[in-house]
């Protein structure tokens, strides 16, 4: 762990480099972490360097493939900024891919990293441990998603072609777990950034929209709802401060679970206060509403992971503290 | 009890917490059959509170009730995390309700940080080992979330600075355990009518002084938890003043660390327990999969927002308000479990007969004033929205 003075120095460094370059495109923001030294950072202080990289990235709605990278790192191989990753598709965290006659098959997402990388990785679910295949991106068909964000250059991937399957470099066994919760608390604290930049921007409005002669901000019934949202972002930051100190698949899981949520409350209250300005593009707010709603789907949406996660204590019978103190 | 740990836990964190947890949890297993409630849950409060008192004197014998708590006072001392993790664990095994256990930390810290010296070395200990049993005198008939408009009178037999009594007239109402107190950590008004906040003074008074009669209020769970307090001409000695005179907004303050954290960590232990409960008995579908998975994710984020409180404390520093997010965490999780409850077990609140259907009808009607008890979420969202959002006053 990095000492806390200098993580904020850090933190401060980041997020005013991305800040200077978040309107531009992935491209651009990436360059300037790879400026940062961002892959250094990541190789030596993975938690901190995440945590610090996507709550700027959140905060200031800049769009990067720094998520390729973690995914990279968590599975045990070199980062760099030619090789993409093919994402789970939409919602879901299980491998993308699958391995057998000869071929590697995966549908999913990518970053925009997809579309200038020379190779991808596949991580294809076996018999026994996922793994990984690295197939020339040239072979996938790699399509834009528009959706709800643009901005985000989210692409949508779909491989198939042929591999040699029974060669040593082909089939890299990889903990994909582990890949699936560093992805999961790299995305929640996007949203953590995300969602305070939200609050951040309702509050600025209600105390500068004046209504039946005083500031919005005095109605109680519109401080409730931003007080909700503090709450909601508070209980976030502290699920990612327990994956972060007891880095387990479940933490993990849990933390992005709530990121979720904390994003549907966050902006339906900050929406909500921001009234008319904030249903039009002349305010910053739909940006952070459309992103937080793309990356609610990125390694697990709220709703699948507490599915799965009732599942599992019913399955066990069991209820895990998971963390003590 | 073996010592090698304990040098190691007084800073409370790390692998020691986790040696003190491994020990305690060694020896409540080997002394489970001594430990273990002497009637079938959930029992009457009469028993529970009798099951308190035990669970407590044992526990104090055997020093485990002392850790955590200052040497001048009984304790063996060590980081306040220790009594926390004991109460939590306490409340995890089902052996004390933590709603009656954890009130030594609304009233313990209070008297050891206000009290002359003496008197705290003479009655804490008193309080830990079960000898006595003590209530906070604060809510008032007209003072529910505005503690500060508070009524209850005290005036000095003379000049306030040399009085060597004083008397107390008024009423005191939602006093959790009245009827069994021995003490009262009670807050009056000594400034004029108008002086809100910068006119009450704390006493500590024994609740056998002439004047004072209780009467138990019945709860919509039927339980007689708190009760009515009236003081009539009831003479106190300016010993038993906590505090400076005037100085008793501080001293009701001073509690709010501890209630916010070791309290609500007991609450989350025992809410852990209850969602555990439910699990064993809740259908394997999807639809129950989704309620108890919610319930879980939001206790799961509760534990981890208190967690990071409990270290902040333990690590010095002042808690204020932004435990108002704790609380209204606390209060929004604990109505989501027995929800959960009501939601995955048809019929048992409702219709229920058997002592599970009793456990779970009497804490979800209790679990209905979470969102009410210790400053209303309202008041939460109000302090939260003015201190921490800067939102500016309401008026």
């Amino acid at each position: 762990m990095i000492d806390p003075v200098e993580r904020a120095l850090l933190a401060e460094t980041v997020a005013a480099a991305i800040a200077a370059a978040a309107e531009q495109p992935a491209a651009a923001v990436d360059g300037a972490l790879a400026e940062l030294g961002w892959l250094e950072m990541l190789a030596a202080e993975p938690a901190d360097a995440i945590a610090i990289v996507f709550d700027a990235l959140g905060s200031t709605n800049a769009q990067a493939t720094a998520l390729d990278d973690v995914i990279v790192h968590a599975l045990g191989l070199q980062p760099h900024p030619g090789l993409a990753v093919v994402f789970p598709p939409f919602a879901a965290w299980d491998p993308p891919g699958s391995v057998g006659n000869g071929r590697v098959q995966a549908r999913g997402l990518a970053s925009a990293r997809a579309t200038t990388a020379s190779e991808l990785v596949v991580v294809a679910a076996t018999d026994r441990e996922p793994c990984a295949v690295v197939v020339p991106a040239a072979s996938a068909r790699i399509t834009t998603v528009r959706g709800v964000d643009p901005a985000a250059e989210l692409r949508a991937v779909d491989v198939d072609t042929g591999i040699d399957t029974d060669g040593p470099a082909a089939r890299i066994p990889v903990p994909w777990d582990g890949a699936v919760a560093l992805s999961q608390r790299a995305v929640a604290h996007q949203i953590a950034g995300a969602t305070r930049a939200m609050l951040d921007l309702a509050r600025l409005h209600a105390r500068e929209r004046v209504q039946f002669g005083r500031p919005v901000a005095r109605f109680q019934a519109v401080r409730h709802r931003l007080a909700d949202a503090l709450v909601a972002i508070e209980a976030l930051d502290a699920t990612l401060a327990a994956a972060a100190d007891a880095p387990e698949p479940e933490t993990a899981a849990l933390a992005k679970a709530v990121a979720g949520r904390t994003a549907r409350t966050v902006a339906a209250h900050c929406q909500q206060v921001l009234a008319g300005i904030g249903f039009t593009t002349d305010h910053p707010f739909h940006r952070y509403l459309g992103r937080t709603m793309l990356l609610d789907g990125l390694f697990g949406a709220a709703d699948a992971l507490v599915l799965a996660t009732g599942r599992r204590l019913l399955a066990e019978r069991s209820v895990p503290t998971l963390i003590e103190l | 009890m073996t010592r090698e740990w304990t040098r190691g836990v007084m800073t409370g964190a790390g692998p020691s917490m986790a040696e003190y947890r491994a020990a305690l949890h060694r020896w409540l297993d080997a002394h489970h059959d001594e430990l273990a409630p002497r009637y079938a849950p959930p029992g009457t409060l009469d028993e529970q509170m009798a099951q308190m008192q035990r669970v407590k004197s044992i526990l104090f014998d055997a020093g485990w009730m002392r850790y955590g708590w200052p040497e001048p006072v009984g304790g063996l001392g060590g980081s306040p995390m220790l009594r926390t993790e004991l109460g939590a664990t306490l409340a995890a095994r089902d052996l004390t309700d933590p709603g009656l256990f954890s009130l030594i930390e609304v009233l313990a810290p209070t008297v050891i940080d206000y009290a002359p010296p003496a008197l705290a070395a003479e009655v804490v200990p008193r309080l830990l080992s079960g000898a006595e049993m003590w209530c906070q005198g604060f809510s008032e008939p007209g003072t529910g979330s505005d503690l500060a408009s508070l009524a209850c009178r005290a005036v000095p037999d003379g000049a306030a600075e040399t009085a060597t009594t004083w008397i107390i007239n008024g009423q005191k109402v939602w006093t959790s355990l009245a009827q069994y107190a021995d003490r009262c950590v009670l807050l009056t008004r000594t400034g004029t009518a108008e002086s809100r906040h910068r006119g009450i003074t704390a006493f500590f008074v024994d609740m056998n002084t002439p004047g004072i009669s209780v009467a138990p209020l019945e709860m919509i769970n039927g339980v007689h938890e708190f009760a009515e307090v009236f003081f009539d001409d009831v003479a106190v000695p300016a010993g038993r003043m906590l505090g400076e005179l005037h100085g008793g907004w501080a001293v009701a303050m001073s509690i709010l660390p501890y209630e916010r954290s070791s309290c609500f960590w007991q609450r989350i232990a025992y809410l852990y327990r209850r969602l555990q409960i439910l699990v064993e008995a809740a259908p394997a579908d999807d639809r129950a999969a989704e309620i108890v998975g919610d319930a879980f994710v939001q206790l799961h984020a509760l534990r981890a927002r208190s967690r990071q409180t409990q270290h902040r404390l333990a690590g010095g520093a002042t808690l204020g308000a932004e435990t108002s997010i704790d609380k209204v965490l606390v209060a929004t999780a604990e109505q989501a479990t027995y929800d959960a409850v009501r939601r995955l077990v048809p019929g048992c609140i409702e219709t229920g007969d058997d002592l599970a259907a009793e456990m779970w009808r009497s804490e979800y009607l209790y679990s209905r004033a979470a969102t009410i008890y210790g400053g209303t979420v309202e008041v939460q969202r109000n302090i939260i929205a003015r201190r921490l959002l800067d939102l500016g006053g309401d008026e």
